[in-house]
């Protein structure tokens, strides 16, 4: 994925390019979610029109006009932001906990330990996510701790699969045959000697599983599965108002906007670094 | 930046699609008379569950089995009782004989004559234990049902057919509803013959009754057809060739394919409610009816803190119903009472909680609670419901009570609010049987209907006293006021916070002519015609 994704993007210039515009989208959100209750003076939850009678258009008071409950849209999709940032990070670091330490362990291992790993990541794999996602979550009593956990809990394959590809092709490097034979412990060598190899492959790893966590939790909250009430969520934003589509575009619209922007900035970001570690290795 | 995306949202609140017209057809004209023939095109969102009368008790089940089926006697356009398979009664001083004379010349669709015997057959097959029918219970006052249910007598005793056009019942116990009851599609008069034929489970599928229409084809999960009954007692009816129901349309779908003129009866969803109320090509196609029902926030009396009145009351005063309202396009009037407006028995002044959540505070105080608890509102998943949650978590937050909502199926929502320790709170609505109150106080709030519709479980023996006393009475001038005496001091022990009493809504091709909403039923079409 990684290679077609470097042939892809063509000359260095321009991916360095791409990379600044993601590092601007993504500090973009990550600003309006930290400072959400300074770009807004609404509560996101709180039900602002004195009388609802549909929602209103944008301006005024409101600058991106209110929902079909009455709330004002701009603070919820700035708090949105907030959701976004948490569920999809939570659910990045709990796949990148559970895929980097079963591809360490099983690269490094190797023989049973490793067919005995790749064998649950292969069964992880050949169950149709969007269905577990869909069981585990409705299982599970929806909060902003579990879904992040489903979808965590779902998406370490990748990081799995990849890091033992790199610990394979570094074990038999000369220092970490020199590590072994001064007698450093099998953590010891995982840890400081493997690990570091393996990193500049984890975060580019990391940025993209960000974006999917992101369009996940998006996803799942469309379909009714994400974080509680009234939390606002930008799938939950999109999925309440989509019969307003002919009446009230912009509700639909601008949330959808919104998660398109987060999953492309971290995208772009995980490719720029791609692009931009290759060329310090090469 | 601002500026911009100010001006991108200007642009997208510009790009709003107009509201198309209605679907064209002719207009009404004074002098036009019914004219027979054609299909009407209906729309559904989910299967029919059956079209066995003994089984259905959901709208769905009962709009097809009234086409199919007939009753002894029936509603006209509002709530009073009509004559329909029987011409006429006679009702014994005691009120504990009812003799029917049913009208001659009635067949089945299968061409055999409808009987007295035919009448008694129906009702002792609904009450028959292994058919599990849950319109059994209203028929329960029969003399003689113990006898039958257990296996001890053959036939229900209280059920007599002196003659092929007479049947006559005897209750065990004066039962003011008796002919409400026989007006439910429970009662529907079936064909023994076919039900003996295809079985009881066949008879769900392939349902034979003396009703205006017949069933063509069903196609599970697609569609339904009925084609007009030949047979029918009411010559010249239906005007209708027959009718055609297409399943799996959700409220939105059904109106773009009512806009297309593809569908001749829809709702009219939430979104598109303002601008079609507001046009005037749609207004003549609108329909509208007042129900009687009630939608209310059930409060679990058996669950700490809802055990406490002075929590329950807290309750009453925090929920801000007029929002609420609101919130469904104001398609209904706030509730301040159990009973609905149309209701024998309604009296406004009955005891209510003003919207003070400054005083709703102050009783939760005195409740020990004032500094707020948490708990878990149950409710349907649909959109509907889950803006009416978010409105009363936000009403229940300002007295510093913490609400969760627990979006579930319905059906899910209904067995969960049977069993006393689960939901705390729960978002319910109610829809009368028949036009008495005691099918809103006793089926819901006596405490003997704790277990089926209870869901409150609420319990006052001094309610129940009332209620008890109010049943068997005949005399409206004595039965109502102990209701109502009953309804007040529910109110003040305050098991439900009455939200509002749902109006409902519906829009017509313009081709369709004679379309009513009725306060107690789905609408009846053997009278519904097409204009060429």
């Amino acid at each position: 994925m990684a290679e077609a994704a470097l042939r892809g993007l063509g000359s260095r210039r321009r991916s360095r390019r791409l990379f600044a515009a993601g590092m601007i989208l993504v500090g973009g959100l990550g600003l309006v979610a930290a400072a959400a209750p300074w770009l807004t003076s609404y509560d996101p939850d709180a039900i602002v029109v004195a009388h609802y009678a549909g929602p209103l258009p944008p301006g005024g008071a409101h600058p991106l006009g209110t929902d079909t409950l009455g709330r004002d849209v701009w603070a919820r999709l700035a708090y949105g932001a907030r959701t976004s940032l948490f569920v999809g990070g939570l659910a990045m670091a709990l796949s990148l906990g559970i895929g980097v330490t079963v591809g360490l362990v099983g690269g490094y291992f190797g023989g049973a330990v490793d067919t005995a790993l790749m064998w649950l990541v292969d069964l992880v794999l050949t169950m149709p996510t969007l269905l577990l996602l869909i069981v585990l979550a409705a299982v599970l009593p929806p909060s902003l701790l579990t879904i992040p956990l489903v979808i965590g809990v779902v998406g370490w394959t990748t990081f799995a699969r990849t890091v033992r590809g790199e610990v394979l092709s570094l074990r038999e490097r000369d220092y970490l045959l020199a590590a072994r034979a001064l007698g450093a412990s099998h953590g010891r060598i995982m840890l400081r000697h493997l690990l570091p190899g393996v990193l500049p492959g984890v975060v580019v790893l990391a940025a993209l599983g960000m974006s999917g966590a992101i369009g996940i939790d998006a996803g799942l909250s469309y379909l009714g599965l994400g974080v509680p009430l009234p939390t606002p969520s930008w799938g939950r934003m999109v999925s309440e108002v989509q019969t307003y589509f002919a009446v009230a575009p912009w509700l639909v619209v601008l949330p959808g906007v919104a998660v398109s922007l987060a999953v492309i900035g971290f995208n772009l970001v995980g490719y720029g670094l791609i692009d931009l570690l290759g060329e310090r290795r090469g | 930046m601002r500026a911009g995306l100010l001006a991108a949202c200007v642009l997208l609140a510009a790009c709003a699609v107009p509201l198309d017209p209605p679907p064209s057809g002719p207009p009404a004209r004074p002098d036009e008379v019914p004219r027979p023939g054609g299909t009407l095109r209906l729309g559904a969102a989910e299967d029919v569950h059956t079209l066995d009368p003994a089984i259905g008790y959901d709208t769905g089940s009962w709009a097809f089995e009234q086409m199919l089926f007939n009753t002894l006697v029936d509603y006209d356009e509002g709530t009073t009782i009509v004559p329909e398979l029987a011409e006429s009664w006679e009702v014994s001083p005691d009120g504990l004989h009812f003799a029917f004379t049913l009208r001659s010349g009635v067949r089945f669709s299968s061409g055999r004559a409808l009987a007295a015997a035919d009448v008694k057959y129906s009702l002792e097959r609904l009450l028959r234990p292994a058919l599990h029918s849950p319109g059994a219970e209203f028929f329960a006052g029969l003399a003689g049902v113990d006898e039958y249910v257990h296996g001890r007598s053959p036939e229900v005793r209280g059920i007599t057919t002196p003659a092929a056009n007479r049947v006559e019942f005897a209750l065990a116990a004066v039962d003011p509803l008796f002919l409400h009851k026989l007006a439910m599609p429970f009662a529907s008069v079936v064909d023994r013959e076919a039900v003996e034929r295809v079985g009881d489970l066949g008879f769900r599928r392939q349902p034979v009754g003396s009703g205006a229409f017949v069933l063509a084809e069903w196609v599970e999960g697609q569609r339904m057809r009925l084609a007009r009954n030949p047979l029918y007692f009411r010559s010249g009816l239906p005007y209708l060739d027959g009718i055609e129901v297409t399943v799996g349309l959700s409220d939105q779908l059904g109106w773009f394919k009512y806009q297309r003129g593809e569908i001749d009866i829809s709702g009219v969803p939430s979104a598109e409610f303002a601008r079609v109320v507001a046009d005037a090509r749609y207004q003549p196609l609108l329909l509208e009816r007042t129900t009687l029902r009630t939608q209310y926030l059930g409060l679990n009396c058996a669950l700490p803190p809802f055990d406490q009145a002075a929590v329950r009351q807290a309750m009453n005063m925090a929920v801000n119903k007029q929002r609420l309202l609101d919130l469904i396009d104001g398609r209904g009037v706030v509730a301040t009472t159990i009973l609905p407006p149309d209701m024998p028995g309604y009296d406004s002044s009955t005891l209510s909680y003003p919207f003070d959540p400054a005083g709703a505070r102050a009783r939760l105080e005195a409740a020990g609670l004032g500094h707020g608890f948490a708990t878990t509102l149950w409710a349907s998943r649909d959109e509907g419901s889950m803006r009416l949650g978010q409105s009363l978590q936000q009403d229940l937050r300002a007295i510093g009570v913490e609400l969760a909502l627990k979006p579930v199926d319905f059906p899910t929502l209904i067995e969960a609010v049977r069993h006393p320790g689960m939901a705390p709170l729960f978002l319910l609505g109610w829809e009368a049987d028949f036009p008495d109150p005691s099918n809103f106080l006793i089926v819901l709030l006596h405490s003997r209907s704790r277990g089926t519709n209870n869901n409150a479980f609420y319990a006052n023996p001094e309610v129940d006293r009332l209620l008890d006393e109010a049943e068997p009475l005949l005399e409206p001038g004595r039965r109502l006021p102990l209701f109502h005496d009953a309804e007040v001091m529910i109110m003040r022990d305050a098991p439900w916070v009455p939200l509002f009493h749902p109006v409902g809504f519906a829009i017509r091709h313009p081709r369709v002519r004679n379309y009513q909403l009725h306060p107690l039923r789905p609408s009846r079409v053997e009278t519904v015609w097409l204009a060429g």
